[in-house]
């Protein structure tokens, strides 16, 4: 084994253009990532912008009926690992307005600095190795068989099994030995720019880096095959690349279709908001029939009565309305659960999911951001409604406590790792063995 | 010594009927056949890459049973292009690998001594060594691993004089030490330079042999003919 390790290690880093690409992909990991770790600074920074601004608003109000009106806004703060994720999260820099009235908005600006972050295709560490670890992956899989030659004459000093796992199994720990250094290192250098990372954050980022490894592996096996099932031809380069865009862009794209596709069952959200205002509308017009019935009524009697209308709002139309949007976000929950379990099915569509929730703004950090906005309005409805009718305008109270407007988003890996992890391995064991009986076949004809 | 009894295969267009002989120790037998692929279908058969339709392949009285390699023969293939053997690597580095597997790193400078071999070709990618140079290093790794029977496909093709000579003096080396060497290959002057007997191979069968020292009174040319066009 050490023979084969020498050896595979100089024909991998021996190879100029083995390391040029080695350079170009740690070099443009290196730079996604420092430009994540600005980017993140700068959400720091306007973080911080984004306090005072809510609390300046805040000193303006004078009554608790502007103060609904207004309301306060909710900022959706991603975990410190979306640094290494910033393209591949399913949302963007998102924030919500938590008011009195009845529909739940969850905004993104595109205004200022923010218009010129142009996300897509791979401009983030996870899609530097993605993209061109997994075409490297292939082509040096293509290129350890050598020549049905090379292996006629390999088998007469050993065993044609031996020499296909040995040289494998060199190949990927050279391989492997170096994207997890290069993922490490990067991880380490991070933290020595000032970012600190939880424990859970830690082992979320050495989970996704063995999930790398595996899939990077799954790449290398499956050019060892393509290369096999072309009987090793020179012209391998088109089947190369079909192979990889089929992987790599392909399947993707047809599960994001998918997912579009069965998303469509969901109502629409406008229709779940005209839902909530209808029923809201409902309750109004009781009041407006009231005052109507009762035009001469005096003030403290409207009071009353608006203080009677708004214990009836929380009691039942609000509980309705909270009921709609609840059901509506468990149907969306339960798109991204088939959406999950779909993307199990392989090894690249499962790294976009991965990568999505590890970011910590992936789909169920959506879903965490929904139920914390529902659950926050619930609080600030009850205040409001309290305060306005009971208690008195002469000054008006927070209801943000502390930092209670910033949501963070944990960083998170989907319940199905483990599953997805045994599919890729699955994919790779199956790459290895059926390119081994056909070599096998190519080599020695019965 | 290698025996083949009654060997007959089929695969495609190449048919070979009924083929019998034998190679003794210290002999050198040279098969004549006039296209390239039935020789190296022939080699991949004796070689152990390919089973044989029917009859018997020995070495030393070790049965060859279906697609297997044997043990105790080493076989020296044609290298048509040395892009086959481009493992990315330096020579030296290549060689440095045989050897960790086993190989007697003695016995393969022997032979590139022979063949003038100088030293800073081991610093040289595979790809990058002149054809011959790539040749004289395959041959030394190939007769490193000693053995009683060596069998040879057509190796000299496309070679220059000076190295069918380091070539030639490699072979009588092998043939002195009392090794039996069958050679495939369609070169009918140089299998009457260097074989001890010779067998012409037509339309699938073995339709002659001879003594290479009686072929000096043949007609070559009427031999050619009739043989190998």
């Amino acid at each position: 084994m050490l023979a084969f390790l020498r050896f595979e290690r100089r024909r991998l880093f021996g190879e100029k253009k083995n390391l040029i690409f080695l350079g170009f992909i740690s070099l443009f990991s290196a730079y996604f990532v420092w430009s994540g770790l600005n980017e993140q600074r700068q959400f720091q920074a306007e973080k911080k912008i984004f306090i005072n601004f809510e609390k300046e608003k805040f000193s303006q109000f004078v009554t608790y009926a502007q103060y609904g009106g207004f309301g306060f806004r909710l900022l959706y703060e991603a975990s410190p690992l979306n640094l290494f994720f910033v393209n591949s999260s399913v949302l963007q820099d998102v924030e919500s307005n938590i008011d009195s009235l009845e529909a739940i908005k969850v905004e993104s600006s595109f205004k200022g600095k923010k218009l010129f972050l142009t996300r897509g295709y791979f401009k983030d560490f996870a899609g530097i190795p993605f993209i061109f670890g997994s075409l490297f992956m292939l082509y040096l899989g293509h290129l350890a068989l050598v020549s049905p030659a090379y292996l006629r004459f390999m088998t007469g000093r050993m065993a044609l099994k031996k020499y296909y796992a040995l040289t494998t199994a060199a190949r990927l720990f050279w391989l492997d030995l170096f994207f997890v250094s290069l993922g490490l290192g990067l991880f380490f250098l991070v933290q020595l720019g000032g970012v600190a990372f939880s424990g859970a954050e830690k082992k979320i980022f050495f989970s996704y880096l063995l999930f790398l490894v595996l899939l990077l592996d799954f790449f290398y096996l499956l050019g060892q095959l393509t290369s096999v099932l072309v009987h090793l031809r020179k012209v391998f380069f088109l089947w190369i690349f079909i192979v990889w865009f089929f992987c790599i862009f392909l399947l993707p794209e047809i599960n994001r279709i998918s997912v579009f596709n069965q998303s469509l069952v969901l109502e629409s959200a406008e229709k779940v908001n005209l839902d909530k205002f209808r029923t809201l509308m409902a309750l109004e017009k009781k009041f407006r029939d009231y005052l109507k019935v009762n035009p001469a009524a005096p003030l403290d009697q409207i009071r009353q009565m608006q203080k009677k209308f708004a214990v009836q709002f929380i009691n039942s139309t609000y509980l309705v309305n909270t009921g709609l949007e609840s059901k509506y976000l468990r149907d969306v929950e339960r798109v991204i659960t088939g959406h999950e379990r779909q993307s199990v099915l392989f090894p690249t569509t499962f790294y976009h999911f991965l990568t999505g929730e590890a970011s910590g703004k992936g789909y169920y950090g959506y879903l965490d951001f929904m139920d914390y906005i529902m659950k926050v309005r619930n609080r600030f409805m009850h205040f409001y409604l309290e305060k306005r009718y009971e208690g008195n305008d002469d000054a008006v109270e927070s209801f943000v406590k502390n930092d209670e407007n910033i949501f963070r988003s944990r960083s998170r890996l989907p319940k199905t790792f483990w599953l997805g992890l045994l599919a890729t391995v699955f994919y790779g064991a199956a790459c290895l063995t059926l390119a081994y009986r056909l070599l096998r076949r190519q080599v020695f004809q019965p | 010594m290698i025996a083949i009894k009654n060997l007959t295969l089929e695969k495609g267009d190449f048919y070979l009927s009924g083929l019998s002989l034998e190679v003794a120790a210290g002999e050198i037998y040279f098969l004549l056949n006039r296209l390239e692929q039935d020789n190296d279908f022939l080699f991949r058969t004796l070689s152990g890459f390919q089973a044989a339709g029917s009859g018997e392949i020995s070495y030393d009285g070790n049965r060859l049973l279906g697609a297997e390699r044997p043990k105790n023969a080493l076989f020296i293939d044609r290298v048509n292009d040395r892009a086959d053997f481009d493992t990315e690597i330096r020579l030296g580095q290549w060689l440095d690998f045989l050897c960790a597997l086993g190989l007697g790193r003695e016995n393969i400078f022997k032979t590139l001594l022979v063949g003038n071999f100088h030293e800073r070709q081991l610093k040289k990618m595979v790809r990058d060594l002149a054809p011959e140079t790539f040749k004289l290093a395959y041959l030394a790794v190939c007769l490193a691993a000693d053995s009683a029977n060596v069998v040879i496909n057509d190796f000299i093709k496309g070679a220059g004089k000076s190295f069918e000579l380091k070539f030639n003096k490699l072979l009588l080396q092998k043939k002195a030490a009392g090794r039996s060497i069958l050679f495939l290959g369609n070169d009918i002057f140089y299998a009457s330079e260097i074989a001890d007997r010779v067998g012409f191979i037509k339309n699938g069968r073995l339709m002659f042999e001879a003594a290479a020292a009686d072929l000096k009174d043949m007609d070559i040319k009427d031999l050619y003919l009739k043989f190998l066009n």
